[in-house]
């Protein structure tokens, strides 16, 4: 095999290797596997496949995943929605599915729509940011752990994913800077505003729990979970809560966004697919931030065994937590009104901010009588 | 400003003066004061005319950070020339032409224009049609406030606020389906009396679904009105003194929530409210929140109306002897009755309550033809445009779309 001067062979088989020594443990799926794994060419695919950093980062909890809450929270949204305000949602999509693919006919209606490029932008950033912001989107997700399941194992798990959250803001504000018109510039200065009413209470939030458990570590933090999070540290969990809405643009602090006042913000120039991937970014956060809050406070991926689906179980449970968690979240869309830029800033400064605090302190004790 | 220019550096370039491209805008403004605010510290931003609220409006901002310093409306988007239509109809076809303005205050705007002919034909009308009347004048007034309510909700991003009171208004549209044929513009009201009686199982229809209203506002009250979010962005917000909303020629229940007890219903009763037992809503608290609260009241007041009318309504005829000798149905004879009506000469002014506030018409006859020589529609959008835009000052730029669903203000109506 020795054609062009390197040993093809030999780095499929070092990879090959590296793979195979490493694979997710599915005893339901072992025949199966290793039938497949008899197979030339397919063994590969197979082996990189159930490879773990890489079933983490692609599969579950990572990019499959995420896109299998999208196509799920977008259409349950609207029909919970739907259903508080007397009506049925969406339904002609699909109709023996009660428009369930929905979201998904969306998508492709956005990926085959013109993407108009005013000439006032900047084309460069104004067609590359909404790409690029998938960055701090997907790194974090190789650092969330699930059981046996992990992309990097880092004692410094929990500090990356909250700085990398941290970071999807300021792609919103350059998205608006690069859109360069009135209602971008406003929606963008009040995403900054908001990034820092919310960003220190969240920071707090997080380091407590990082007291509770005495560690950075989610492995240590979903071990010591014998009593879950939510009851070692309540005030954290309560100020964890309000700021996922706050983070992700949830109604009653869904300023930056406003439609009805500077239509969609920062994001009103964009059209096609380039608005489909803006649109979906407040909730692919929404996705890390519960990720996060289920291993956090809700005692990550422990609590279900099933021994048949082996390693599976974590992911599959992590996965589980997070969505029915911003499934019961995403009800205050049809309960709230909407705060001006002042009050919700207020409210991030004082109420917020203190609670955060006192949740902080709250953390040391309990990480201390620990 | 070429393109190629404005690409190859890439630093932020500040265009002091307008792009030549936008001197071609129309924009109702001098030039010089927007080439001031550009050199200000001052931002100008255009809201509309395409916008979420009812109809087609701009308003053009000076904001000074977020706080509003001054704003100028362009109203005139929807203007239909509704005074120079009604000089080329009969009187009886200037009917559903004078509806259109606010659709679903249909009722109100009918009445005040066949009031005028009736002062000018000295027509009296029948009881039982006065009645009916009042029943589909007071339907008009709670299906625009429940239309007003929705607005304002999806103005603070409230779309079950939103859902709501459109569901409720249903019902109104299918009170008006069953007395009158139609679900908004009715047409219904005609001088010397209604086109037709409405029997007695549709009387208890309406009747019923007023206690259907009142029950189904209860979780509207729960989700919107009481909302600590809706209260937050409403109260004291868009502040308008007894004395400015005096001197800014306000008009209904935005002059009542001002603290002034005015209503035309009561000052000058036509039809039977003078008999009737409701009273006029007032708040003194003249913000945002409490315009919104005088038409929550109102409705209320507007349901126990509607109940007193069904109950006392008389027997009898629906339609003035002066005009037909079937009392009960006008088909048929409409046109040989009423199309070559000729007023005699004069100027016949009516004041009307329309659910946004007072509605002036003013028909001026050459007592020879069959048309109108002048009609003159002064609606309450257009009289309370100035008041409007006077809450705004000191605002912030979110309090704008507060304030916009206070007022529900609505351009159709205004520009007509």
């Amino acid at each position: 095999m020795d054609v062009i001067g390197i040993d093809i062979f030999g780095i499929v088989s070092f990879l090959f290797n590296i793979f195979k020594s490493n694979m997710l443990n599915i005893p339901l799926l072992k025949p199966l596997i290793d039938f497949l794994m008899g197979i030339p060419i397919l063994n590969l695919i197979v082996a990189l496949v159930l490879w773990r950093p890489f079933f983490g980062v692609v599969i579950l909890p990572g990019l499959t995943g995420l896109m299998l809450y999208l196509l799920w929270i977008v259409y349950f949204e609207r029909k919970l929605a739907a259903r508080v305000q007397w009506r049925v949602g969406p339904i002609e999509v699909a109709r023996p599915l009660r428009g369930a693919i929905q979201a998904l006919a969306d998508g492709i209606r956005y990926f085959f729509q013109e993407v108009i490029v005013h000439r006032e932008a900047h084309t460069p950033y104004f067609v590359q940011l909404p790409i690029l912001s998938f960055i701090p989107i997907l790194l974090p997700l190789a650092f969330i752990p699930a059981g046996a399941v992990v992309g990097i194992r880092t004692p410094y798990a929990l500090p990356l994913t909250v700085a990398f959250i941290s970071l999807i803001p300021i792609f919103v504000i350059a998205i608006g800077w690069a859109s360069n018109s009135r209602f971008a510039f406003i929606g963008s200065m009040r995403e900054a505003f908001m990034y820092f009413a919310y960003e220190i209470p969240f920071v707090l939030a997080a380091i407590s729990m990082v007291y509770v458990y005495g560690s950075g570590d989610l492995y240590v933090a979903v071990e010591k979970q014998t009593i879950p999070g939510i009851l070692l540290n309540p005030l954290a969990f309560i100020v964890y809560l309000i700021v996922m809405l706050m983070a992700t643009s949830r109604l009653p602090f869904e300023i930056p966004e406003a439609d009805q006042e500077i239509a969609f913000g920062p994001f009103v120039e964009y059209s096609g697919i380039l608005f489909g991937l803006v649109m979906v970014l407040a909730y692919e956060k929404l996705y890390l931030m519960s990720l996060l809050f289920v291993i956090l406070f809700l005692g990550g991926w422990s609590g279900v065994e099933i021994p048949l689906l082996g390693d599976l179980v974590a992911p599959l449970v992590l996965f589980i937590k997070a969505v029915v968690v911003i499934s019961i979240l995403v009800i205050v869309r049809a309960v709230y009104a909407r705060y001006r830029l002042d009050q919700a800033i207020r409210f991030g400064w004082s109420n917020l901010f203190g609670l955060s605090v006192a949740s902080l302190i709250f953390g040391i004790m309990v990480g201390w009588l620990m | 400003m070429g393109k190629t220019d404005y690409y190859d550096e890439y630093e932020i370039q500040v265009h002091l003066e307008p792009w030549s491209e936008l001197e071609s805008l129309f924009i109702p403004i001098p030039s010089k004061y927007v080439e001031e605010i550009y050199r200000s510290e001052d931002f100008l931003v255009l809201v509309g005319p395409q916008h979420p609220g009812s109809g087609h409006m701009r308003l053009i901002v000076r904001l000074h950070g977020d706080i509003i310093k001054e704003v100028i409306p362009d109203p005139g988007y929807v203007h239909r020339g509704m005074e120079k239509l009604a000089e080329n109809r009969t009187y009886i076809q200037n009917i559903p032409l004078v509806e259109r303005p606010a659709i679903m205050d249909a009722p109100n705007y009918n009445l005040g224009y066949v009031r005028a002919i009736e002062d000018a034909l000295e027509i009296d009308v029948p009881e039982r049609a006065k009645y009916l009347r009042t029943i589909l004048a007071e339907l008009g007034r709670i299906g625009t406030h429940l239309y007003d309510a929705a607005i304002l909700a999806i103005f603070l991003g409230h779309s079950t606020g939103f859902m709501y009171p459109f569901a409720i208004r249903e019902l109104i549209c299918e009170a008006f389906v069953r007395m009158t044929g139609a679900r908004v513009t009715t047409s219904f009201i005609i001088p010397g009396g209604v086109r037709k009686d409405v029997p007695e199982n549709v009387l208890k229809f309406v009747y019923d679904a007023t206690f259907e209203i009142e029950r189904r506002l209860k979780p509207f009250e729960r989700i919107f009105i009481h909302n600590p979010t809706v209260f937050a962005r409403l109260r004291n917000v868009g502040t308008l003194s007894k004395e400015d909303a005096i001197r800014y020629g306000l008009v209904g229940p935005f002059l009542r929530a001002s603290g002034v007890e005015y209503d035309v219903r009561k000052v000058e009763p036509y039809e039977v409210y003078d008999r009737l037992d409701w009273d006029i809503v007032v708040a003194d608290e003249c913000d945002s929140y409490y315009r919104f609260l005088v038409r929550v009241n109102e409705v209320s007041q507007s349901l126990k109306i509607i109940r007193q009318c069904i109950k006392d309504i008389p027997e009898g005829r629906v339609i003035s002897e002066q005009i037909s000798e079937n009392g009960k149905e006008i088909r048929g004879e409409l046109f040989d009755k009423l199309a070559n009506v000729v007023l005699p000469k004069g100027e016949y002014t009516t004041l009307t309550e329309a659910a946004r506030g007072s509605l002036i018409y003013t028909l001026v006859s050459d007592g020879e033809s069959n048309l109108p020589y002048r009609l003159r529609i002064v609606t309450p959008g257009w009289l309370y445009l100035r008041g409007f835009m006077e809450s705004l000052k000191g605002g912030r730029l979110a309090d704008l779309q507060a304030i916009y669903g206070s007022f529900g203000y609505f351009p159709p109506e205004a520009d007509r």
